[in-house]
């Protein structure tokens, strides 16, 4: 039964029974036949049977949500995971799902939601653990062929294709021609996007006509903005550089006091990024520590008088909508609420906080505030202006105390349209920002790019990218003749092709090496030992005949993972369990087959990494069940050092190649830079320090604890007795009640006098039956 | 496949899958029956390699330090100073296929003459070149990678491909642990970039081979991860230990049938509890005398970090611990010794790890560890003698560097190899990154040809199908 459950839905059983407290220890094989029959059907049923098989697959096509060198983070893997949770829950036959996976970009589609489906399918070619820094981007295009040809030569051929790269196979009939036939073929296909360091590629998703035509208007708006902005930035009789960008202090009229010289609370930045500068650029608060940070800025002498004071900002989408200002004057503390996503309205640079009066030695003095702002606070310069003056453009008058000199008339005259560009432009950028950030946000996915014309490629003599030698026309395994390379379209990469031929029912590898994985997965080992290679380097099958015919029951049956998967959990050899009744037969049996090759008893199974820590959720009751989406937190460039916080399934949390929690590292999880057919099985002693000692576990010990009284003072009403408190934790733990021996351990545990402290025994307990034999390894 | 290795391979698969007695423990695994001679890989119609050294010590200097800066002496360089010359860059010849014409810069720190052997050494290693007699700089390394990423990926692995096992999991394969209560392939404090955790992994190597890190390049506390835990009492640790000890054997008799892995997993538990009893001693420096902290520079502020590091690296030295990396290094893209804009800024990780270094040594050599233990220095690279850009820096150079050895059988107040005139390419005496590998697992006993692992439909090999060993730097 619970071995049933994490077989199909990776999740140990709800123990239903709790309740009335019945026994639910029923085995498999006492389970009457029809009960058991419905059971598997529900569990295939569950969307947890999806979950659990799309990991399965995420092991062979190596998923990864981010790159080793650099952590570069790949956000958008995540949309191929979903998409096998769903073609599993949906049972989409597996030739098609091969299709899809190889050349789904290519396969024409009338359904909107088939067409992103079989689009993102392609991300599976693109998730090579790529040395992206390589500088002979030659080399580094072939060695990712290389990994894309490795990786479908094992996942769908159990053939270690890479070898032939730079010499005939030595075991397996792959001949090195054959390698750069299928190297042709991909390399008629764009996987990476190149510069210093290269990238994979993105590409946007098909969508419905009408959003498709709203992005398509977006990102016509977005270049027509585009031209605009470059003739302006041309035209203007100011260049935008970064030297006539800045407007020194001494041009301005008034009293200025620039960013350079308030007075800091908190962490500000200094920037210059964006727009004209006043002095010596602008500070910003980072958008962080909102509520502690504040700029003061005090003009060092002001003469009384009534002044114009004015705030200089650069505006963009990122800024607050909602600045705070206050501005200290002989009079009053006037607060002011600036809007600093909108440009400036004086000059494209200033906006005015209002005229006040300032006495001799009374406070004048302006503070900005970045408390509960929804957004970057900006601050270039206050001025003060004094209004004593008569001249209308505060930009010519002659300031009291400035030094400048008296300009031209022409000179003014290109300091105002120069003033009136930068507004313009200023607007511009902010529009442009805007419409950048509405097309960031269209769904994307990873995958390959067909190009134009395709290629034949050369052999490279041992493997050298710079050592050609014949030319190879594009094709297939020649050992395995079934299809017809010739029959390649000529104007085409010839990807489609390889996808017909890989997921062909005449194939004689593809649906024996899927079997295999299905039956392993069941089975605890593939019937074939070596699930990623089916060569004479391989391991011989054990039950060459039954292999055979799940093969052809997996294609007769439309490629059905689930049908094969039914068959194989009804079968007696899955349901076949030890009993004491017979030992001395099961001794025997254990002489005559002691690797269980003939499957006379069930093989020992043990939890993988997602279902220990899965199971220990659930047990806690922190179990998270949502489905789909990134978890990969907003703003995440690399990931190192990125710390898993969340309760949902072990599925879902990223697949970081720097950074994988440690219960993974300890339990191992697949090696993720490479296609795993069957995950070590280790047994160390880091695994034991972990269980015992890793904060994550007690913390969850901590919280089972919690709500396993919880639960019983709900249940009963009474004050908790130890006894159903024990037998509740085990029936959750092992989905079967203690023995009286386990029982009476667990009570005297609890009963002891506790140490001085408020040591929690129960946590102890449930601490110590998480890091229990039976917990992670299934009778 | 060479036959008399079978029944070893054998061991080591069934074990890895928990079948041995030894096999509850990556980490205690001792040396065991196969691996207890060296010998055991060498075949036998070939002449004997007898082990001159059981563990290594690796001084990592991530980055890459400039060796015309430190230990290659090159007077030209400094008389030719501003010139242009043609180099072929390897970079540039990665781009454009051809190298041009860079400005020489010489460099900024003198160069003394130490110890009987007269080797050069620069200011920056003042302390370090005391210890000349007892090195054997190999002048002639070049090595494979221009990017810090790929280059430190192959010094520590082999390749530059993600998926290769690292030397110090090789050597736990080859060699087994000979400690008790310590993993026996440690990293203290390694950086997360640049390949991170797989500079120190055991890749298709059974897990049990993976390294295991001590701290982090950015952390302050060196510890072992999920060592110990002290939000409960000790006697309570006790009590937990041994319930579950009970709970297990409880459950064990559950079970109709014996069963090896259930054993194996119960074993563990009880090695790993030894090992939370004892090795955080190892870790722990305050038993240690005043004299060897003041030694080691652990009590002033810029030796500090490398300091405790170097000590805590004697001490697994001493616990048996087969191979040790002491990273000098950061997590930044342009780790520590990384100066391509600012040459000068080499002084301050010099300072760093100048002192620390040369008390290690002496250290060593007093307690009479250096004689088995192979000390090793060096970057992913090297640098360029001419300037970068025009700048005050240096690019990376992998065509021609220096690393040093110390101990462990190899000649000491030695030089072998040479860059050229102006320290840019080896000339001769080029030993390559593999070559170096071959060396060191030579002088512990290993034939880097014999020491391979089936994966992938073939054997795989650290030193791929190349490596030879340098016979001219053995003592």
């Amino acid at each position: 039964m619970r071995r049933l459950h994490f077989d199909l839905t990776g999740l140990p059983p709800t123990p239903a029974s709790a309740e009335n407290g019945e026994s639910a220890a029923h085995d498999v094989a006492s389970y009457d036949a029809q009960s058991y029959e419905t059971l598997v059907d529900q569990l295939l049923a569950s969307p947890h049977f999806g979950e659990t098989f799309a990991r399965h697959w995420m092991d062979v096509a190596r998923y990864a949500e981010s790159i080793t060198l650099r952590g570069f983070v790949f956000p958008e893997a995540w949309r191929y995971r979903d998409y096998l949770v769903e073609a599993f829950n949906t049972d989409r036959p597996f030739d098609q799902m091969i299709r899809e996976q190889i050349a789904g970009d290519l396969i024409e589609s009338d359904d909107l939601h088939q067409k992103q489906m079989q689009h993102i399918a392609t991300t599976f070619l693109t998730m090579a653990n790529s040395n992206l820094e390589q500088q002979d981007k030659t080399q580094l295009e072939m060695d990712l062929i290389d990994e894309q040809l490795d990786t479908i030569g094992r996942a769908f051929l159990g053939q270690t294709i890479g070898c032939a790269r730079c010499h005939d196979h030595k075991f397996d009939p792959i001949p090195t021609r054959d390698y750069y036939a299928l190297a042709g073929i991909f390399r008629s296909t764009t996987a990476l996007s190149h510069s210093n360091l290269s990238r994979w590629i993105e590409k946007p998703l098909p969508l419905s006509e009408s959003m498709e035509h709203h992005y398509d208007s977006l990102s016509k708006t977005l270049a027509s903005v585009k031209d605009e902005l470059a003739l302006l930035k041309k035209s203007s009789s100011i260049q935008l550089t970064k030297q006539n960008r800045i407007i020194p202090l001494s041009e301005l009229n008034g009293i200025v006091v620039d960013s350079a010289a308030a007075k800091l609370v908190g962490d500000w930045t200094h920037s210059t990024s964006v727009g004209r500068l006043i002095g010596d650029g602008y500070i910003h608060d980072a958008n962080s520590g909102k509520g502690m940070k504040t700029a003061t800025f005090e003009p060092k002498k002001l003469p009384p008088g009534k002044y114009k004071v004015r705030l200089a900002y650069s505006a963009g989408t990122n800024r607050a909508s909602n600045a705070v200002v206050r501005v200290f004057s002989a009079n009053e503390q006037a607060v002011l609420r600036i809007n600093q996503r909108k440009v400036p309205p004086e000059d494209g640079l200033w906006v005015s906080l209002g005229e006040f009066e300032f006495e001799p030695n009374g406070q004048a003095f302006v503070i900005v505030s970045n408390e509960d702002s929804n957004g970057h606070i900006i601050v270039d310069a206050i001025q003060f202006l004094p209004l004593a003056d008569k001249s209308p453009n505060p930009n010519t008058q002659i300031a009291l105390t400035s030094t400048r000199v008296n300009r031209s008339a022409e000179d003014e005259q290109k300091q105002k349209q120069a003033a009136e560009d930068a507004e313009i432009i200023a607007a511009l950028e902010v529009e442009q920002k805007s419409l950048e950030q509405q097309l960031a946000a269209r769904p994307r996915y990873m995958t390959v790019i067909e190009n134009a014309t395709p290629t034949d490629t050369r052999v490279h003599i041992r493997g050298d990218a710079h050592n050609l030698g014949d030319l190879v026309p594009r094709g297939f395994l020649t050992a395995l003749p079934h299809g017809n390379a010739s029959s390649m379209d000529a104007n085409a990469s010839g990807r489609l092709e390889l996808a017909r031929w890989l997921a062909s029912a005449e194939n004689p590898l593809t649906a024996r090496v899927y079997a295999n994985r299905i039956w392993c997965a069941l089975m605890g080992q593939g019937i074939v030992h070596s699930m990623n290679s089916f060569g004479t380097k391989g391991v011989t099958p054990t039950h060459p005949d039954l292999l055979d015919w799940l093969a052809l029951e997996l294609i007769q049956n439309n490629w059905s993972t689930k049908h094969l998967v039914r068959t194989i959990v009804m079968s007696d050899a899955y349901r076949r369990r030890l009993t004491f009744d017979d030992i001395e037969q099961n001794q025997q049996q254990q002489q005559i087959d002691p690797k269980n090759e003939f499957y006379w008893r069930g093989h020992a199974r043990r939890l993988s990494a997602e279902s220990l820590r899965d199971a220990m959720l659930k047990v806690s009751g922190e179990l998270d069940l949502a489905q789909g989406g990134s978890l990969i937190r907003p703003g995440t460039n690399a990931d190192y050092n990125y710390n898993i916080d969340s309760q949902r399934r072990s599925l879902y949390q990223p697949v970081f190649r720097n950074s994988l929690p440690d219960l993974f590292e300890a339990f191992d999880f697949a090696d993720s830079s490479v296609s795993v057919g069957q995950r070590t099985r280790s047994t160390v002693a880091t695994q034991a320090l972990v269980l015992m000692n890793h904060p994550w576990i007690i913390a969850r010990a901590n919280a089972a604890a919690v709500h396993f009284r919880q639960q019983q003072s709900s249940d009963s009403g009474d004050t908790e007795t130890p006894h159903a408190l024990v037998d509740s934790i085990y029936l959750h733990c092992f989905y079967r009640l203690p023995s009286d021996d386990e029982r009476a351990t667990c009570l005297a545990f609890l009963e002891q006098p506790s140490a001085p402290g408020k040591t929690d025994r129960l946590v102890v307990l449930i601490h110590s039956l998480f890091a229990s034999l039976d917990f992670r390894y299934l009778p | 496949m060479i036959n008399s290795l079978l029944p070893r391979r054998q061991m080591l698969q069934q074990t890895a899958c928990g079948f041995g007695s030894m096999a509850a423990s990556a980490l205690l695994a001792r040396t065991n029956a196969l691996a207890q001679t060296n010998r055991a890989i060498a075949a036998d119609d070939r002449p004997q390699s007898v082990p001159k050294a059981k563990r290594v010590i690796f001084l990592f200097m991530q980055g890459g330090v400039s060796q015309v800066d430190s230990f290659d002496y090159k007077p030209l360089l400094a008389r030719r100073d501003g010139q242009s010359y043609e180099f072929d860059d390897a970079r540039q010849l990665a781009r454009s296929g051809k190298g041009r014409a860079f400005r020489l810069m010489q460099s900024p720190w003198k160069f003394n003459q130490y110890g009987e052997s007269g080797r050069w050494v620069s200011d920056l290693f003042p302390e370090t070149a005391r210890h000349a007699d007892d090195m054997c700089l190999l002048h002639g390394m070049h090595t494979e990678g221009v990017a810090h990423g790929p280059a430190t990926l192959f010094l520590h692995c082999g390749s530059t491909n993600f998926i290769r096992p690292s030397l110090g999991s090789w050597l736990l394969y080859g060699l087994g642990s000979e400690s008790e209560n310590l993993p026996g392939f440690i990293s203290i404090a390694p950086s997360i970039g640049n390949g991170g955790a797989r500079n120190y992994g055991s890749a298709f190597l059974p897990p049990r081979y993976q390294g295991t890190k001590v701290g982090g390049a950015n952390s302050s506390t060196l510890t072992i991860d999920s060592l110990t835990r002290n939000d409960i009492t000790h006697p309570l640790q006790q009590e937990q230990f041994e319930l579950l000890r009970q709970l297990n054997h409880q459950q064990i008799t559950r079970r109709p049938l014996p069963d090896a892995e259930l054993d194996a997993a119960m074993k563990s538990h009880d090695l790993a509890w030894r090992m939370q009893q004892f090795a955080p001693e190892t870790l722990d420096l305050s038993s240690e005398t005043a004299e060897t902290i003041e030694m080691y520079g652990i009590n002033a502020a810029e030796t500090k970090r490398y300091g405790t590091r170097c000590l805590m690296a004697r001490r697994m030295c001493e616990a048996g611990v087969r191979f040790i990396q002491v990273n000098y290094g950061d997590d930044s893209a342009n780790p520590a010794w990384d100066q391509h804009s600012n040459l000068p800024k080499h002084e301050t990780h010099a300072r760093a790890v100048d002192k620390p270094i040369a008390a290690l040594l002496t250290d060593l050599k007093q307690r009479g560890l250096l004689e088995d233990t192979i000390v090793w220095w060096g970057s992913e690279f090297g640098r360029t003698p001419y300037a970068q850009d025009n700048g005050t820096g240096r690019d990376h150079n992998p065509r021609g560097f220096t690393v040093w050895l110390a101990g462990g059988g190899f000649r000491s107040g030695h030089a072998h190899g040479e860059t050229d005139e102006f320290g840019f390419s080896s000339i001769s005496g080029r030993v390559h990154m593999h070559d170096l590998h071959a060396t060191l697992l030579h002088q512990l006993g290993l034939d880097h040809k014999e020491l391979t692992f089936e994966h992938a439909g073939r054997n795989f090999r650290l030193t791929d199908v190349h490596g030879k060993v340098v016979n001219e730097i053995i003592a």
